[in-house]
């Protein structure tokens, strides 16, 4: 009685609908985007062309922009490819911690992604840095100062500027160190 | 007068911390217009979740400091057995020997005026090291630790690089 070819399903649908998509494009508007996948500029690991990146996220809005500039970035900029990589397997793989693009278009417009392991990540932080208003200080070396900054002075505005100091150094070593051993991870793999 | 004897001893406290600081501890008085509010650092220690971690916390010392112990409450989030959500710290060194309702602490654990803020601070850095499962402060991190240990410190360690700034 059903007969089974009649119904269309939500997944076929969303295929037929981002196929369609992708042939307007490519017929349509066959440069300068969609010439990214034999760009260079984004096959050696550069940052994913935004107008890629804003075309994935209107087509999937529940991928977070974080997620496709890290697959459009390794995989070299294809957006074919990467849409082929969503259809396929519901969503893009999540990428490491170390991953900070600098340009996230519109990151107010990113939506948190309804899976499991994406729930977790949406704690809040204190964020330290901020905390202490160490943002200037980030890319600076460290500077070594441990005996200087343990003296006790006489002048109480000096102690509470020795004390701030050791305060700020404690937290920027950590960020250092973390980032250090992001560098170490990220080179063994 | 109860206050003054608290302020000369905060005090004597702050030099020494300054002075000769315990690894991974830096603590002193957010202002010293007031002694009785401190802000310490902790680092988290080597071999556990909370590596390479910074923790602040804010002191409160009461008026009769010492005869009383002070609070302690972590800024950012610390997913711990013995840490309140709102980041209280619980701990048997910072419970007055008369207070102890659940009787499991031993009085040489427990607050005397002369233990001390650096006793604090280490035994709140081993604290980190070592859960006490039998007072879970916060019972879902507890059982978390106990029953799921890899996702429990999945957790932490997401909250390590959040508060540098590193999500």
């Amino acid at each position: 009685m059903s007969d089974p070819d009649q119904t269309v399903s939500i997944p076929s649908l969303l295929l037929l609908a981002a196929l369609g998509a992708l042939a307007v494009k490519y017929f349509l508007f066959p440069s300068p985007t969609s010439a990214s996948a034999s760009n260079p500029t984004t096959t050696t690991r550069g940052q994913a062309n935004p107008a890629d990146v804003e075309q994935i996220a209107n087509m999937f809005p529940q991928i977070p922009r974080r997620d496709i500039m890290w697959d459009l970035q390794r995989t070299g900029g294809s957006v074919a490819g990467t849409t082929e990589r969503i259809l396929g397997r519901g969503g893009l793989d999540t990428p490491p911690p170390t991953f900070q693009p600098t340009n996230i278009p519109s990151p107010g417009a990113v939506r948190p992604s309804t899976g499991t392991a994406q729930q977790q990540s949406k704690q809040e932080y204190v964020d330290l840095i901020k905390r202490y208003k160490l943002e200037g200080k980030l890319g600076r070396e460290a500077e070594v100062q441990e005996g200087s900054s343990r003296t006790w002075s006489a002048n109480s505005d000096e102690r509470q500027a020795a004390l701030q100091r050791r305060r700020e150094e404690m937290v920027l070593n950590a960020r250092r160190k973390m980032e250090e051993k992001d560098r170490q991870g990220a080179g063994n793999a | 007068m109860a206050s003054a004897l608290a302020s000369k001893r905060l005090f004597h406290e702050y030099k020494l911390l300054s002075q000769s600081p315990p690894d991974g501890i830096t603590a002193g008085p957010v202002s010293e217009s007031d002694l009785f509010v401190w802000e310490a650092l902790i680092q988290g220690p080597d071999d556990t979740p909370y590596a390479g971690g910074i923790f602040p916390a804010e002191l409160r010392f009461p008026r009769d400091y010492p005869l009383s112990p002070p609070t302690m409450r972590f800024i950012t989030e610390v997913w711990h057995p013995n840490v309140y959500a709102n980041g209280n710290v619980c701990i048997s060194i910072l419970h007055a020997p008369g207070d102890d309702p659940m009787h499991y602490e031993s009085a040489s654990e427990r607050w005397s005026p002369i233990q001390s803020v650096e006793k604090i601070l280490i035994s709140v850095m081993s604290m980190l090291a070592e859960p006490n499962d039998e007072s879970p402060a916060n019972v879902e991190a507890a059982k978390m630790w106990r029953e799921r240990r890899g996702e429990f410190e999945g957790r932490v360690r997401r909250g390590v690089r959040g508060s540098l700034g590193l999500v």
